[in-house]
């Protein structure tokens, strides 16, 4: 079993999972922000709607962490958007999240184990 | 549709974003809520209902710019308010100085205006500074050099000489003696040919007492020095050589200690080598009676001998070091009652109480140097000075020009002291830019300064950058910078904002500036009035010493120094018939019109000298003391007719000459019998050196000699033929019928023919060993010439500037002037009248100025009062004119000026 890293699991509770969560929906391919917003709706089942007013300071950090990056993309006979694309920075700290993230899901597995034993 | 962007700017008004950034995040956000609207739309909801569920996607009104408040982007720096404070002074200055770079960047012209100006008068202090600190006070290089004095005997009353170096016989008393003196150390020149390998060579040399290395504090580099038992005859023979020579020579080979080199054919064992670093007294440093080589490269012990012990000869010079704490005047004392009571002993009838004199060994390098260097370095500071006004004046200008800058500023918050500091700092910076420039100018220039400076100042002439002359040059220059920036920027910036708005509407912004640079266009050309008239005066003194008639011919002269040694020359006839002889070869060959040989040149000034007696005389010392001492040179008879030599009164001596004859001088001839007409002195007898010498007749009197430098009167002169009394070293004087530099080889071929042993000494025409001479003469004219020059042009710069300003400036004045019908002569004349007023001025004061400096300058004038009126009027001419064609410029422009245009000028 992978060692857990607490401290580590522990900013990842607090801060919550929803870095980890758009890190992996760029990591298939670049999207904007009212695609990530409507994505993260419809997958989690409507269970998890982020703000505008969350989503796009969320975005905004990340990029400023160089984790993604953002670039205006123009198409003929459309408004620019802004599409965002993971970095390969933020594809290192998606593998590590995701790592921390599996350890702690087998950490639960096996105390509810336990318990159920 | 609905106007998202209102709605996104109105939760991001809180923060501090960069107007870009804000942008971008309005129109994504926007585009987020037109999505989510066209959706809504699209699933059949109205669009009142649409916006108001878009807009349901805010979580709160505040929400937005609470989640971005902790991110980078929204962290923009507070907007600056030029000049105003930041709260760090240290932040300030970095901000204020990079402002300043931007600023000399843009505007080119005037920083390198200034920075040239700076760079020039403090290029000129720095290696003038650095020259007076090797001088005058960097120490000399000896173990505690202010413990070293060299001592001097005073004759009271006796003209010809005012001292004399002192006898051997007192150098080995008082260093027996329990004195306050740790070591008295003894030296006296010599010259000598160097035979062994290679060419003879003919080199400065100096016997010393053995310890004299040890007293200066200087051990040898290399080998040993001398032993206290060297001082004995048959055990001197031992040398010490120069650095110089070990590396000429000997190619800087070790193994030349313990080798054996030869002085005028003896052996001597060399036994070291002088540092490269020392420095001992050469030429008449030391005194004027001991007649040291320019380079000094071989010591040998002094080694007196029996006989040496029993002669009167004052020919040592003597350095003595004063015990830590002790009193000079009592060691002064304590060798003058001893040198008194030797003599009383030998003389018990003497009156006369000689005294002893102490000189601090400073002087006798820098002593003659220090009043012309100091000359040099205050013409320098009068050039810094008058770069500094000139700086100021041109910040001045530009400050005033900025009023209206400043003034803005000052209404965005800059506080008063803000914008003073700025202008400060920038003057400082270029102030700084300008002096290291000026430094490293100047240290390219005090090679080039040394170079053809005097011989004295090469003495000393290790002037490598020194640290505390950076220092104080690096501390000059910024302290001109913040003097020349302060002022103005007081001036300039003196009101509050809204009156300097209103006045430069008005046009007549800076009214008091240009009062105060009217000021200093005064003192600038007061100062460019000193500086050229000390250099007027000092130019018309070398004009007037250069045409001086020294008593021999300057064109068309060779002269050349021989010294026949060894066994072959050891008797006064054999002497006699080499140098008879080489005459007439040397007269043979062709363009040689006449020549003869002296033993010292009077152009070198050195001689040597003995009392003369009358028949007659009793040979107590008052009559010894009485009696004029004469300057002795031993000729051949062609000496006269080559050295161009004017007969007062009877003949020259010739070859037929068989009872002893003299030739004197007018001023001997003079001293001897003052109340005979100088053709009655013919005939008459003189003994020399002693009332028991045999009595020499005077067979013709000459016209005095001077020395190349004219500086000082020798003493009068006496010459002895060559064939009765003759010496060995003897200076060769060629006249030519052409020019003589051109003759040097085949006279060199002459002699080498006669006796290829004896070696050529300083073949050089009269006019390059007067010109030597000169050289120190020539130096501080150049260089406060030179000040002076530039000194000028930039009072021209200055009022040039001041009247441009001042045109420009009043041009609606000019303007009205014209339409009322004023003539463009009369613009003209307005306009000199207003520029030359502060030239008047500065004239007036700077002739002043100049007439007392050149009370001081008394000493350094030939020929020429300090109140020359044609040096001073020259100066104000020159002056005059410079001012007036800067001035010129700026009128014709006036005068050119179209009314209704000037009219319209705000």
């Amino acid at each position: 079993m992978a060692d857990i890293n607490v401290q580590a699991l522990d900013r990842e509770l607090k801060r919550g999972s929803a870095e980890l969560l758009i890190l992996s929906l760029l990591d298939a391919r670049p999207r904007h922000g009212y695609e990530l917003g409507k994505l993260i709706h419809a997958r989690s089942g409507g269970q998890l709607t982020f703000h505008i007013d969350s989503l796009y300071p969320l975005l905004y950090r990340l990029e400023e962490r160089a984790w993604i990056n953002g670039t205006w993309v123009e198409k003929p006979g459309e408004r620019r958007r802004r599409f965002y694309k993971v970095t390969p920075e933020g594809r290192r700290v998606l593998a590590q999240q995701r790592k921390t993230w599996d350890a702690f899901v087998e950490a639960v597995r096996r105390v509810t184990e336990a318990e159920h034993a | 549709m609905p106007e998202w962007a209102a709605e996104v700017r109105a939760r991001l008004a809180s923060l501090r974003l960069a107007p870009t950034r804000e942008a971008e995040i309005v129109e994504e956000l926007s585009q987020h809520l037109d999505d989510r609207y066209h959706e809504l739309i699209a699933g059949g909801a109205s669009p009142d209902e649409a916006q108001r569920a878009a807009l349901g996607a805010f979580r709160s009104s505040a929400a937005l710019a609470q989640h971005l408040t902790p991110l980078r982007q929204a962290q923009v720096p507070p907007p600056i308010t030029p000049g105003a404070t930041s709260g760090h002074a240290l932040g300030d200055l970095w901000q204020d100085a990079r402002h300043a770079m931007r600023m000399f960047v843009r505007q080119r012209g005037f920083a390198a205006a200034v920075i040239l100006t700076l760079a020039l008068g403090i290029g000129a202090n720095t290696a003038i500074f650095s020259v007076v600190y090797a001088a005058l006070l960097q120490p000399l290089p000896y173990e505690t050099p202010d413990q070293l004095y060299s001592v001097e005997v005073v004759i009271p009353d006796r003209r010809e000489m005012s001292s004399l170096p002192v006898r051997v016989q007192d150098y080995l008393e008082w260093s027996r003696a329990e004195t306050v003196f740790s070591a008295v150390a003894a030296l006296t020149p010599g010259e000598w040919n160097l035979t062994g390998d290679g060419e003879p060579q003919r080199v400065g040399a100096a016997r010393v007492s053995t310890n004299f290395f040890a007293a200066l504090g200087v051990p040898p580099a290399h080998g040993r020095t001398f032993l206290p038992e060297e001082e004995q005859p048959g055990r001197d023979r031992v040398a010490i050589i120069s650095d110089a020579l070990w590396r000429s020579r000997f190619a800087a080979n070790p193994a030349v200690l313990r080798s054996t080199i030869f002085l005028n054919g003896d052996s001597f064992v060399v036994v070291g080598i002088a540092p490269p670093t020392l420095l001992v007294p050469t030429g008449p440093a030391l005194h004027t009676a001991l007649p040291f080589a320019p380079r000094i490269d071989v010591w040998i012990p002094i080694a007196p001998t029996p006989r040496d012990l029993e002669g009167e000869n004052w020919n040592h010079g003597l350095i003595v070091r004063l015990k830590a704490g002790e009193s000079l005047e009592r060691g002064r004392l304590q060798l003058q009652s001893m040198l008194n009571a030797s003599l009383r002993a030998a003389m018990p009838d003497m009156k006369t109480e000689f005294q002893t004199r102490m000189v601090p060994l400073r002087e006798i390098y820098s002593g003659k140097i220090r009043v012309r260097l100091l000359l040099v370095f205050g013409a320098a500071a009068l050039l810094l000075l008058a770069a500094c006004t000139n700086v100021a004046n041109l910040y001045l200008g530009r400050f005033t020009s900025r009023g209206q800058e400043f003034a803005i500023r000052a209404s965005l918050g800059a506080s008063r002291s803000r914008i003073v500091s700025q202008m400060v700092i920038e003057s400082t910076l270029l102030a700084g830019i300008g002096g290291i420039a000026g430094i490293a100018a100047a240290y390219l220039g005090v090679g080039v300064l040394l170079a053809r400076g005097p011989g004295d100042l090469r003495a000393l002439a290790d002037v490598r950058p020194q640290l505390p002359v950076l220092t104080v040059s690096l501390l000059v220059s910024i302290g001109c910078g913040v003097v020349c920036g302060l002022l103005p920027a007081l001036q300039a910036y003196r009101k509050d904002a809204r009156s300097v708005l209103q006045e430069s509407e008005r046009g007549h912004a800076g009214a008091g500036a240009a009062a105060m640079r009217q000021l200093l266009v005064g003192v600038e050309v007061a100062l460019s009035t000193v500086l050229l008239a000390s250099a007027a005066l000092l130019l018309l003194s070398f004009v007037r010493v250069a045409q001086a008639d020294r008593g021999y011919a300057i064109k068309r002269v060779l002269a050349f120094e021989l010294t026949p040694a060894g066994p072959r020359y050891s008797t006064p006839p054999a002497r006699a018939a080499f140098y008879q002889e080489l005459m007439t070869e040397v007269r043979a060959v062709p363009g040689v019109s006449a020549a003869g040989a002296v033993a010292n040149l009077p152009a070198l000034g050195e001689s040597n000298t003995q009392v003369v007696f009358l028949p007659g005389d009793a040979g107590t010392p008052d009559i010894t003391l009485k009696r004029p001492v004469a300057g002795i040179r031993n000729a051949t008879p062609g000496y006269f007719a080559a050295s161009g030599s004017t007969l007062r009164a009877g003949r020259f001596f010739s070859e037929q000459d068989t009872t002893p004859v003299v030739v004197i001088g007018e001023s001997l001839a003079r001293r001897l019998w003052p109340n005979a007409a100088t053709s009655a002195v013919v005939g008459r007898q003189i003994r020399l050196a002693s009332v028991d010498a045999a009595d020499s007749t005077v067979v013709g009197v000459v016209q005095d000699v001077k020395p190349g430098a004219v500086d000082r009167d020798l003493p009068p002169q006496l010459y002895r033929p060559h064939h009765q009394a003759s010496s060995g070293r003897m200076f060769v004087v060629v006249r030519t019928s052409q020019d003589p530099a051109t003759l040097a080889a085949s006279l060199r071929e002459v002699v080498k023919r006669r006796d290829p042993t004896v070696p050529i000494a300083a073949m050089r025409t009269m006019k390059e060993i007067v010109s030597t001479a000169l050289a120190q003469r020539r130096f501080q004219m150049v260089l406060t010439g030179l000040f002076g020059v530039v000194a000028l042009l930039l009072g021209a710069v200055g009022v040039y500037g001041v009247v441009s300003y001042s045109v420009t400036r009043r041009t609606r004045d000019i303007g009205v002037r014209l339409a009322l019908g004023a003539t463009s002569r009369d613009v003209v004349s307005w306009v000199f009248s207003h520029g030359m007023r502060p030239v008047i001025a500065g004239l007036v004061i700077g002739l002043l100025g100049a007439a007392s400096l050149a009370q001081a300058l008394r000493n350094l004038l030939y020929g020429v009062g300090p109140l020359d009126p044609l040096a001073l009027g020259g100066v104000a001419l020159t002056l005059l004119v410079t001012a007036a064609i800067a001035c010129y410029l700026p009128a014709r422009r006036a005068a050119k000026l179209d009314p209704l245009l000037a009219l319209r000028v705000d």
